[in-house]
């Protein structure tokens, strides 16, 4: 029964995730772009970095927290950063990227340190939560959207750890992450014997089903924020 | 809450969901950053006053009837349909935001709660508890564009009077002309208000400087943006805009009016003339040497406050400061200042409301800024700043004169 619910996480629901990922972003684009454009300024003065690079540069480097809370800026930055470099080592253990090996490095990236600033910034940002005044303004999504990131991460890192500290005595080898990753880019999924036959094949399903429902909620939540910030940058510019 | 009543609640927050407003509906992750910028919150430190819950008092109803979320899953997000209650949080949160966008400063996403916040004003105006005054405001300012002949008459009458006052001041043979009215290709188009003062300071500007000018027969000041009723809002700015075309002006100069300006300048799109702030044209005037005034005049310590929607919102920072620092000897910033000013508490309409007490109770982070700059004398160019500023000082028993940034001008040409 169990292998027949890992390889419902492992393959279609994967599959599933990544379709309700991409109608929900294709679903919100549609139902932004047959909204009214709004064309009146509502610029905010100064204007800093004008045009849509001034907008990318704001969104990326987020100064109106450093102003705020030096803090809660790092780990904005912290957290955002090694993200990027998360979502970059995911690529990675689909296939090699000789763009992204152009600064060679062992895969996955960061010998286990991003998974570990990842799982600090979340708890920093639950911990924060749990405090006055922003306890107050929280809401169940806030909880939750953490928590699933939380428990993705302590999967991932354990794994990731695992393979790049040899922690745990054994672990899944980067061949096998490609050989089931690429199957299922190519759409004939094949689950190799290192990845069910390991004992950390529980890990990485439970990994892989935060991972999806996180994927499932991403349109349709406040982590819309990761697209949307851009334009609504660019509006205080115009 | 009856069903037509629901319908007509959704069908108000369907009209204002463009672009923008979907984008800030979705955006906010609630970091709080924005929590304690307001100057109401510092104040009257009570979540209800954070930029951040008032916003979501708009998004829960948003959620409730637009978001599959809100209608299967309403604790996912804190949806709530529109109740008596939550109208009360609505009218709490709209009526208590000056609109000075200073929260804007500090969200990482530059998300408009003001913006916002027009929601919940259309709300409140479709179910009659918005503001009483300030509909009326409105409703008496769309009329005397309608019917401008019932009007006229009594308003030359008025003119000719203050005429008088101008030529006392400046010094003339005969106080007609003065105040020109219905001066077709004048140069300027002059939008005052319904006080005298914001005529006659400008006249005797105006005058001194040999402008080609014409006084409008409307106020700048558009109390339908202060109601949140758009329609209302185009119609008040649009009586000066036929207004202006009518007389072929080349600029319309707006009152000190931070709300006139806004909405003249960044609001009503593409117009065909140029819109001024009168602080604006009296730097042009000064650094063209067209009027002159004296150097110096002033010695007491004198700080200016950036009324939001001239500073923040129109880009107006350095044409004021510099007439000030030529017009006194101790000129004080006050800290912080420029964008991130703290609103004063007056915005909005919120002065014209019967709220003497909590204005003056949210005017506290303006009177600490007044206080720690040592000033002697603050000057705006607002109307509402200027009353507001005047309510902090009573309210707070301040040693401070606060002057219009116009009539100290006014009355320091040389």
């Amino acid at each position: 029964m169990w292998d027949n619910i890992f390889y419902f996480i492992m393959v279609p629901m994967v599959y599933l995730s990544f379709a309700v990922f991409l109608a929900g972003i294709l679903f919100k684009g549609v139902i932004i772009l047959s909204s009214e454009k709004y064309s009146p300024s509502m610029a905010v003065y100064p204007v800093k970095g004008r045009g849509p690079a001034g907008a990318i540069g704001e969104s990326f480097l987020v100064p109106s927290a450093f102003r705020k809370s030096r803090l809660f800026w790092f780990f904005i930055i912290a957290f955002h950063a090694a993200f990027l470099l998360l979502i970059i080592g995911h690529l990675e253990l689909i296939r090699d990227f000789s763009i992204i090996q152009v600064i060679p490095h062992d895969v996955f990236l960061g010998s286990g340190f991003v998974g570990i600033v990842l799982i600090v910034s979340t708890v920093y940002f639950l911990f924060r939560r749990f405090h006055t005044p922003f306890r107050e303004i929280s809401v169940a999504e806030d909880y939750v959207l953490l928590l699933l990131l939380f428990t993705t991460m302590i999967f991932g890192s354990h794994m990731n750890l695992a393979a790049t500290w040899g922690i745990a005595g054994f672990d899944i080898p980067v061949e096998d992450y490609r050989t089931y990753l690429w199957s299922m880019v190519l759409f004939s999924p094949e689950l190799p014997k290192g990845i069910t036959y390991s004992p950390h094949y529980v890990i990485l399903a439970l990994h892989i089903f935060f991972a999806n429902i996180f994927l499932m909620l991403f349109p349709f939540s406040k982590m819309i924020h990761s697209v949307f910030i851009f334009f609504a940058q660019n509006i205080k510019r115009k | 809450m009856e069903k037509e009543k629901t319908a007509a609640f959704k069908k108000v927050i369907k009209s204002r969901l463009n672009r923008n407003m979907r984008y800030y509906l979705d955006l906010c992750t609630r970091c709080g950053l924005c929590y304690d910028t307001c100057h109401v919150y510092q104040g009257i430190p009570k979540k209800e006053y954070s930029p951040v819950n008032r916003a979501e008092v708009v998004r829960k109803i948003f959620k409730k009837y637009f978001r599959p979320s809100g209608f299967f899953l309403p604790g996912w997000g804190d949806a709530s349909a529109i109740d008596d209650h939550v109208l009360d949080e609505l009218h709490e949160a709209a009526f208590s935001c000056t609109g000075c966008r200073r929260c804007m400063m500090y969200c990482p996403f530059g998300i408009d709660i003001p913006y916002i916040l027009s929601i919940a004003k259309g709300i409140l105006l479709e179910n009659g508890t918005a503001p009483e005054e300030l509909v009326m405001l409105a409703d008496g300012a769309v009329e005397k564009g309608k019917s401008i002949d019932m009007f006229r008459e009594g308003f030359t009458e008025v003119i000719r009077d203050l005429e008088k006052e101008v030529q006392a001041r400046i010094g003339r043979d005969t106080p007609d002309g003065l105040i020109p009215l219905e001066k077709k290709d004048a140069d300027i188009l002059y939008v005052g208000l319904s006080g005298a003062h914001s005529i006659v300071h400008p006249a005797v500007i105006f005058n001194t400087a040999g402008d080609s000018w014409t006084l409008s027969y409307f106020e700048g000041v558009n109390f339908g943006a202060f109601a949140g009723d758009p329609e209302k809002t185009r119609l008040i700015a649009q009586r000066v805009i036929d207004e202006a075309l009518r007389l072929n002006v080349k600029e319309v100069v707006m009152v000190e009016c931070g709300t006139a300006y806004r909405i003249m300048k960044f609001l009503m799109g593409d117009l065909p003339f140029r819109v001024t702030s009168i602080v604006e044209l009296i730097h042009r005037h000064i650094s063209g040497g067209r009027i002159r005034i004296r150097e110096g005049a002033v010695t007491a310590p004198l700080t200016y406050h950036d009324p939001c929607q001239l500073g923040r919102n129109g880009g107006v920072y350095d044409e004021p400061r510099e007439i000030l620092r030529l017009l006194c000897t101790d000129f004080r910033e006050m800290s912080p200042t420029r964008e991130y000013n703290w609103c004063c508490g007056g915005g909005g309409g919120l002065i014209a409301l019967d709220n003497e007490e909590f204005r003056i109770k949210s005017g506290k982070p303006k009177r600490d800024q007044i206080v720690a700059a040592g000033a002697e004398i603050v000057v705006s160019a607002c109307e509402n700043c200027i009353m507001q500023l005047g309510t902090i000082v009573t309210g707070y028993s301040l040693d401070v004169e606060v002057w219009s940034l116009t009539e100290l001008v006014a009355e320091n040409l040389a």
